[in-house]
Formats: structure tokens, sequence, C-alpha cells
């Protein structure tokens, strides 16, 4: 993907640089709202990352003039911990999600690979019916599928499901998870996706062979297509 | 001194003084004026009533004896009588019959005259004399008047005695408003002196009371409650930074020596991995300590609560249950949910579901596996009453105040994973939503209670 990253200091834009180069994106940095702006004009960008504090004209004047000039770009807004209005006031000022820094470089990948996902769905139908490898979900009758066998789930375990099944094949992280299964935005002190998780990966598990869910290290989890 | 004079001059209080003084003098020019006046018109009716009397006697011997008499008359009054008392009796045409004034053109009514010195014997000075001029019978006048510098010297006395009091009193208003000024200086010195010693770092300096009932007192004391205040504000500022600075410095010493030891010790790939890992852990617990520390910071101050969105408080229960529950079952506890339904507050909904999640994570850190959790909500009046509860081992009433402390646990957590923060966290956010909240014996176990405006 392309990517423009509109950070004003110089350590953190390149250690999110070389980490999104790494990942096989090509970056181009602004170190400033109105150079951030004039650099989005150019229109070759598919994700903008905005830091929240930019001298000048501030992050978030920058969401909201990108979005009045109609820009459909997905755009990931970074706030910093002192901030608790910050989360509401950037999604509120048309970014697409958040991140709180600092943040692990993990985190921040599976971000910007979720919004790019977005991206090459958006202008799909509403889909009703999702499939992933042997597992097919039914959005409508709630029921899953694995290989045609019936899998009774239960509402949050099926909440969980259909949001890896949206994000088959991409590293989700457990705040992902939180953030947008549960709507919490805060780390809770135990491992909470865990526990849902395991019973999920028991039910989808029993009487197969292969797990469907993999742990990825210090990242998250991956719902695997093959 | 002459600095001292120059403030006292430029200083309210004299300014106050001056106008206080003038006033008075104005008043006392006026009640003055006034009694100059009544005494000028007492004198000259006074004068008039005796030389009426004259006139009356001189008549009624002439009525009785012809002219004669009159002249007689004249001459025992001017025998027997005062030197201050002049009369005249003349025929029409200037014949001087009796008296002690030399022969004038009639002149009849009140008559004004200015003697001149050799006029009178004995006097080296010019008289005024006022008096009254008639005729006692066709072509007999009669003139019967008195010394007016007599009067005069009467009324320069009462000027005088006037001026006199003017001057003294004119002196005390300065003298006493110049030392009221004075006092009331020193004492806003002593006000400024304090904050002056306070900027400089005295912190303990207070400004000295004297005469605690007036307004200058009350504000004195006002002060002084103010910088007792703010000084034990900021010796909680200061404990609360050294209690931070002792708190993060053993997971800093722990991260330390696991990075040494692993320069150290680590042999392969495998190794050093596993001690960056272990190592990264280590930062983000304690980027989660600073996290939560610059939350509670930022709950400190409360808002008007009605300004944060509407939210279903037993939905937010129930959901918070539903996310929970496995992980309480893992562990062992037996987590239970009764609500009323539709009880609403006013909220943020994040940091509510922070403070459900707080307090439920307690009830299943401190508490053995087979421990009860208990999600209650209910209305009470205008409030909603939130309780969770266990009846694990508690926490005894000794130690219920100390554990909203940031960093502060129970001994017997020591082993327990945490920080210390979670219950600090909480009680930031109901002081934020304007809430109240209390620990309470729930024989065994404990009960949190929480109450919340309801919207
Ligand atoms: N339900 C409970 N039963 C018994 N003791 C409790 C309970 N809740 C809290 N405590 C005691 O109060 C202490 C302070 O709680 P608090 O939530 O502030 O910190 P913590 O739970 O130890 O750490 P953290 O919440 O930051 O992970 C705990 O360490 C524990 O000793
Ligand atoms: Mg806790």
């Amino acid at each position: 993907m392309k990517i423009l990253l509109i950070e004003d200091d110089d350590q953190t834009a390149s250690y999110v640089g070389a980490a999104l180069r790494k990942d096989g994106h090509w970056v181009e940095r602004a170190s400033g709202g109105a150079q951030g702006l004039s650099f989005a004009g150019s229109g070759v960008h598919d994700l903008l990352i905005v830091d929240r504090m930019l001298p000048e004209l501030d992050g978030l004047q920058v969401v909201k003039e990108l979005r009045a000039r109609g820009s459909k770009l997905p755009i990931l807004f970074l706030t910093t911990m002192s901030g608790i209005h910050d989360r509401v006031n950037g999604l509120e000022g048309g970014a697409d999600d958040y991140l709180t820094k600092p943040f692990a470089l993990a985190e921040l990948l599976a971000r910007v690979n979720a919004l790019g996902r977005r991206l090459e769905r958006s202008g799909a139908e509403v889909q009703t019916v999702l499939r992933a490898g042997p597992l097919e979900v039914d959005l409508l009758t709630q029921t899953v599928r694995r290989q045609g066998q019936p899998i009774d789930l239960q509402p949050q375990e099926f909440r969980l499901l259909e949001y890896l099944m949206r994000h088959a094949g991409q590293v989700v992280t457990r705040a992902m998870l939180l953030e947008n299964i549960w709507q919490l935005h805060f780390d809770p002190g135990t491992n909470i996706v865990e526990s849902h998780m395991s019973r999920l990966r028991a039910k989808l598990n029993r009487g197969f062979e292969t797990p469907l869910i993999q742990t990825v290290r210090g990242a998250g989890y991956v719902l695997r297509l093959d | 001194m002459s600095f001292a004079w120059t403030r006292l001059v430029g200083s309210e209080s004299f300014r106050l003084t001056a106008i206080f003084t003038a006033a008075i003098c104005v008043a006392m020019l006026v009640l003055m004026a006034l009694v100059y006046a009544i005494t000028h018109e007492a004198l000259q009716n006074e004068l008039f009533s005796a030389i009426d009397r004259d006139i009356a006697a001189i008549k009624s011997g002439y009525r009785s004896q012809g002219i004669s008499e009159a002249r007689e008359v004249v001459n025992q009054h001017l025998y027997h009588g005062a030197s201050s008392d002049f009369l005249l009796l003349e025929t029409s045409w200037g014949k001087k019959l009796a008296g002690n004034l030399p022969p004038m053109t009639p002149r009849l009514g009140k008559v004004f005259m200015e003697l001149p010195p050799q006029a009178s014997a004995g006097s080296h000075q010019s008289r005024h004399i006022l008096g009254e001029g008639l005729m006692l019978a066709p072509g007999l006048y009669l003139f019967d008047g008195r010394d007016l510098d007599l009067v005069h010297d009467a009324e320069e006395d009462e000027l005088a005695a006037f001026l006199w009091v003017l001057l003294v009193s004119l002196g005390l208003a300065t003298a006493g408003g110049l030392v009221l000024s004075h006092l009331f200086l020193a004492r806003m010195d002593d006000i400024t002196e304090t904050c002056r010693a306070i900027m400089e770092g005295r912190y303990a300096d207070r400004v000295p009371e004297r005469g605690a009932g007036d307004e200058l007192g009350r504000l004195v004391g006002t002060i002084n409650a103010m910088l007792d205040r703010i000084s034990g504000l900021m010796e909680n500022v200061e404990q609360i930074s050294s209690d931070i600075a002792h708190d993060m410095r053993a997971p800093l010493t722990h991260l330390q020596h696991h990075l040494e030891n692993a320069l150290s010790e680590a042999r392969n790939e495998e190794a050093y991995r596993g001690a960056i890992e272990q190592a990264l852990g280590e930062t983000e617990r304690l980027l989660a300590i600073f996290h939560a520390l610059l939350k509670i910071g930022q709950l400190e101050e409360a808002i008007d609560v009605r300004t944060l969105p509407r939210l279903n408080l037993s939905h937010l229960l129930e959901e918070m249950a539903d996310i929970y529950r496995p992980v309480t079952e893992d562990s062992g506890h037996i987590l239970a949910v009764r609500v009323t339904p539709e009880l609403w507050v006013h909220g943020d909904r994040t940091l509510l579901a922070q403070l459900i999640a707080n307090l439920i994570e307690n009830a299943r850190a401190h508490t053995p596996s087979g421990t009860h959790i208990t999600l209650h909500a209910e209305a009470a009046s205008s409030e909603v009453v939130m309780m969770v509860c266990d009846d694990g081992p508690g926490i005894p009433q000794a130690e219920r105040e100390r554990v909203f402390r940031r960093f502060y646990r129970l001994e017997r957590s020591r082993t327990t994973p945490g920080t210390g923060l979670g219950l600090p966290l909480v009680a930031a956010i109901v002081r934020y939503h304007g809430g109240s909240i209390e620990l309470d014996d729930q024989a065994p176990g404990l009960m949190v209670r929480v109450r919340l405006a309801r919207a």
C-alpha cells in the first residue's frame, strides 16, 4: 500500500516508516499538518497515518479538512495517553481507527492491514454469509458450519468468529478484538480475550485435525484461510 | 523614613483620611457660620433693647416735667452709665442740650456713625456707634447709641475660639487618620511579607493574626486557611510523587537486572530473544502503570455529569458480565447478575466499563476459587446504586480507606499480580461522574457500593 505518514517527531517517523516498509508498504512522510494536507492532495495514497500533535495545523484539523474535501482515504489517528477525549474526537472528526502512543509495532501493522483490507472490500454489496476456508457463517440465521457440519456457538463466541472471518488471513490484535467486538477501549488486567478464544477454538476444532485459529506470538491471532 | 512617608501619602487609607478630614472641616465651618450669625443677631437685639429702655426713661421724664427733666435723665444716665453709652439731646436747629456727643444733624431710625478720635475724650481711636435717633417732641431730637467696638470685640473673641477649635480638630483628625493608616498599612505589610516569603519557598510562613474580629482579620484568617490547604495539597502531591518514584523503581530495577543477565549469560540467539521478550513484557507493564496514573490524574477534576451522554447502566452491567463470564469460570469463580432493567445514568461508557471491569477483576484476583461474585444494581430515589459483591476474604475495616491510595495493596496480596492502581482509578472515575463509593463488609467478603445520579 502507499501510505502517507504525517508525523512531526523524527524518531517516531523513522521507526514507524521502517516497520511499514519492511512489511511491504511504500511510505511517504510529511512533518507538519500543512505539508501533510498538500501531499494528500496528490491522490496517490491508499492510507493515511496522522499524529494528533502536530505543529501549526494539528492532526485533528488535518483529518477534518480532508473529510471536508470529500476524501474517503482510510485514516489511522495516533493519540497520546494523556488525552482521554482524543479517541472520541478523532473518530468523530472522521478518522477510521486510532492508536494510542506508545504502541507496539505489531499493533500498528495489524491496524494498517485491517484498514487497507476495508478499502478493498468497500463497494462490495453487504454480505449475509461469510466464507473462509472450511468455515461458513450465516449472519442472518446466526449459524456456523465447518465443512458442512453445524457448530453451536454462544453469542460472544459468534461475535468473535464473525470478526475473525471478516479479517480472515490477517493478524488481529487483542486490542482490536476488545475494541471492535466489545467496545472496551482499555487494557483489562486479565486476558479475557484468551478465555473467549479458547472456547471458540475448542468448539471449532471438535472432531477436526487442523486448528483454524493460530496465535501469533507478540501480536495476536489469525484465522487461516487454507 | 521619607520612603515610608511617600508610601503613606500614596496609600488609599491616607486619601480616605484626607477626604474625611476635609468633610469634617466643611461641616464645622458651616456650623460656625451659623452660630456666628445667630450670636451677631442676638448681640444687636440686646443692644437695641437696652437703647429702647433708655429712650423710654427719657421720654417719660420729658412727658412729666419737660425738657429740663429730660436733660436731667440724660445727664444722670451718662453719670452712672457705662462709658460705652453715647447720648445726645439737641434742638432740631443744632443746639446741644445734653449728652456726650457733639451736635449733629438729626437722623432718624437706626443710625450708624463713626466718631473721629478727638471727638470723644480719652480715646485715640475712632469709635463705631450704632444707635437710634428720634424726635422726642417737635424740635427736640434725641440720639441714644452704644459703642459697637464692644460687640465687635466679642465677635472677634468668638471667631478666635472657632479658629482654635478648627485647628485642633483638624490636627486630631489628621493625626488619628495617619495613625490608623499606619496600623492598617502595617497589617497589609504582614500579608505582603508572607506572600513574598511563600514565593521564596518558605511554605510554612503564615500571616500574623492580630485583631481577629474585623474585616482585615477575617481576610488574614482566610489567607492562612488557604495557605494551609495549599500546603496540604502540596504534601499530598509530594507524597504521591515519591510513592510513584518508589513504586516505579522496583520494576525498572527488575528490567535492568534481566537485561544485564542476558548480556552476560545468554549464549545463543534463542536466549537473547527470550530475554528481549521478557524485557518487552516488563516495559509494557511499566507503560501500563504510567497509563493508569495519567488517567487517574486526568480524572481528578470533576465535570458537570449532565454533559455526558445518557447510558443504560443495566445493559452495560449485563454486557460486562457476558464479557467476564469465561475468564471468571476459568478461575473457578461463580459470576451472577441481579440488575433491575433500564437503569439510566449520565456517563462515559469507556470509563464506566473500566470501573466495572476493575471491580470484577478484584473480586476475581483477590479471592480463592469457588467464590461467588455478584453484580447488583437498583434504583434508590434519585440515584442508581451499583454493587459488586463477593464472599471472599474481604478487606479489614482499618484498610478500607487505604486501598484507595495509589499503589496500596494488602499484605496478603503481595504475591498476586497487580499494581495497586485499580481502586484509585475506580474512585477517580466515580468522582469524575459526581458519584460516591464505599466499601462494606459482606460478612464474609467485600461489597463495593457505587452511587451515581439517575438520568
Ligand atoms: N474484592 C476484594 N477482596 C479482597 N481484597 C481486595 C478486593 N479488592 C481489592 N482488594 C485489596 O485491595 C488492594 C488494592 O486493590 P487495587 O484494585 O487498587 O489494586 P490491585 O488489584 O492489587 O492491582 P491492580 O488493580 O492495579 O491490578 C488489593 O491489592 C487487595 O489487597
Ligand atoms: Mg485491582
